[in-house]
């Protein structure tokens, strides 16, 4: 039931009111520009991650109370599954083992180096934070500038890339997950080498943009990142190519198969932008008055 | 205070200050969330359940200032689009008005409230997301977020009375 209104009642309308406007403003100042993360933001996500990293303990033991009813009911399937896969494996090694000293000597004849620039060194984090909303997919991790991090390093769990840093504090970084609306990354097909554009959009299956060569990208592919776009190193595994509903071609992302916990971050150094050219040229000798 | 007969209730700053705080923590809180069943539960509508059981007591000024800072808060913590929450807490509390009312919410009482400060969120949101990104949310998130924070609210209403019971001032947190 509601009862009369108190003698400051116009000032509380108005200041209501003014709240509205002001947050209608803020909202509108950011369309049609990039989001850029702002100090406020940083601010934030450093105060609000020592109660994440305290709500993350139990509610990660609530998950595995879960999640340990499931893993213990497959245990036998998985084993016999694992078993499989082991014997598999052994004669894949075998080939493997084969093929790299093959690429090696060639590499050797031919002067050239293939490896990938992916750095050895891994900086373990745990993601105390997971946004999954309407139009936002992020974590929060619990590593930041002090540990070595850097805006744009990849971000990697045991299954495969999940983003790349996009706002970094002290002690936390903000990752932008590859599912995310405002993410695009360079990936190329395993198989055949041809490249696309991986564009999140909000669902659980990114869009394979820009697509170069659609002949050679066929369903079951495996995508890993080229490296063109000079962000992230080549070489980092995706996904697999799938059937959209709408029938274009979409990624089911590796890392989306397990929960997101323990993560490392990538301390890859960016590829400079190319340098300006040394010899200068005379405007006379480029035909220019 | 009284004025020609006429009473008003006197509104008190402990009340505000202490749901103030209690907002900006399940601000800071919907960072957090639960992956349960291949689903993740986020907690961004915990929030929610502070502004409907705001104390009608508390002082309105000192309230509107924590409910909309808590709003931007939760939009930094977050990284969601600055303002959206804020608007949200602002027009969740302003349709709730706690200090007009003259009896505390009821717990059958505070389930339309709850429903209508959820669906007014999913909207603002999916309104908001439109104007800026130009394209209809996925619903099935703020669905979960709705569930999750559904769940909370017996706990939070239980939570609150045995805090209440212990305090002499049992009026002002109602």
């Amino acid at each position: 039931m509601r009862g009369r209104e108190g003698p400051n009642g116009g000032i509380t309308r108005f200041a209501l009111l003014g709240t509205i406007v002001i947050s209608c403003l803020l909202i509108s100042f950011q369309r049609n520009s990039e989001l850029q993360p702002s100090a406020f933001e940083v601010t934030a996500q450093e105060t609000v991650s020592p109660l994440a990293n305290i709500l993350a303990i139990p509610l990660r033991r609530f998950e595995d109370f879960f999640s340990g009813f499931k893993d213990r009911r497959q245990a036998v399937e998985d084993n016999k599954k694992l078993r499989e896969e082991v014997s598999m494996l052994r004669e894949r090694q075998a080939r493997y083992d084969n093929l790299a000293f093959k690429v090696a000597r060639y590499e050797a004849i031919l002067g050239v180096d293939t490896e990938t620039d992916i750095p050895l060194k891994k900086i373990a984090a745990r993601a105390i934070g997971e946004m999954d909303g309407p139009f936002l997919r992020s974590l929060l991790l619990n590593v930041g500038e002090r540990d070595g991090v850097t805006m744009g390093n990849p971000v990697m769990s045991t299954d495969g890339l999940i983003g790349h840093v996009i706002n970094l504090g002290p002690n936390t970084a903000r990752v932008l997950r590859v599912s995310d609306l405002n993410s695009r990354i360079a990936v190329t097909s395993a198989e055949t080498g041809a490249t696309a554009i991986l564009a999140g959009d909000n669902t659980d299956l990114p869009k394979l943009s820009f697509i170069n060569q659609r002949e050679n990208w066929g369903l079951g592919d495996r995508v890993f990142t080229s490296g063109d776009d000079g962000f992230l190193p080549r070489g980092l595994e995706v996904g697999r190519v799938v059937q959209g509903k709408s029938g274009g071609l979409r990624v089911r992302l590796s890392s989306d198969s397990n929960p997101v916990d323990w993560v490392w971050v990538s301390p890859y150094k960016r590829l400079a932008d190319p340098d300006q050219p040394a010899i200068d040229i005379e405007p006379e000798a480029a035909g220019l008055p | 205070m009284t004025y020609l007969s006429i009473s008003s209730p006197v509104k008190r700053m402990r009340p505000a200050l202490i749901a103030g705080l209690a907002l900006i923590i399940a601000g800071a809180m919907s960072i957090s969330g639960l992956n349960l069943f291949n689903a993740r539960f986020g907690f961004e509508f915990l929030p929610l359940l502070i502004l409907v059981i705001w104390p009608r007591r508390a002082n309105t000024i000192v309230s509107l200032s924590f409910v909309w800072l808590a709003g931007l808060f939760t939009d930094w913590a977050t990284g969601d689009i600055t303002g959206q929450w804020a608007l949200i807490f602002v027009l969740v509390w302003g349709f709730l008005r706690p200090e007009l009312r003259s009896d505390p919410f009821t717990p059958v009482k505070i389930i339309p409230a709850w429903l209508i400060a959820c669906v007014a969120a999913a909207l603002i949101l999916s309104l908001t997301g439109y104007f800026i990104f130009g394209i209809f949310p996925d619903l099935a998130p703020l669905g979960r977020q709705a569930i999750i924070a559904t769940l909370f609210l017996p706990i939070v209403l239980l939570l609150r009375r045995s805090i209440v019971v212990r305090l002499k001032d049992f009026d002002d947190w109602g």
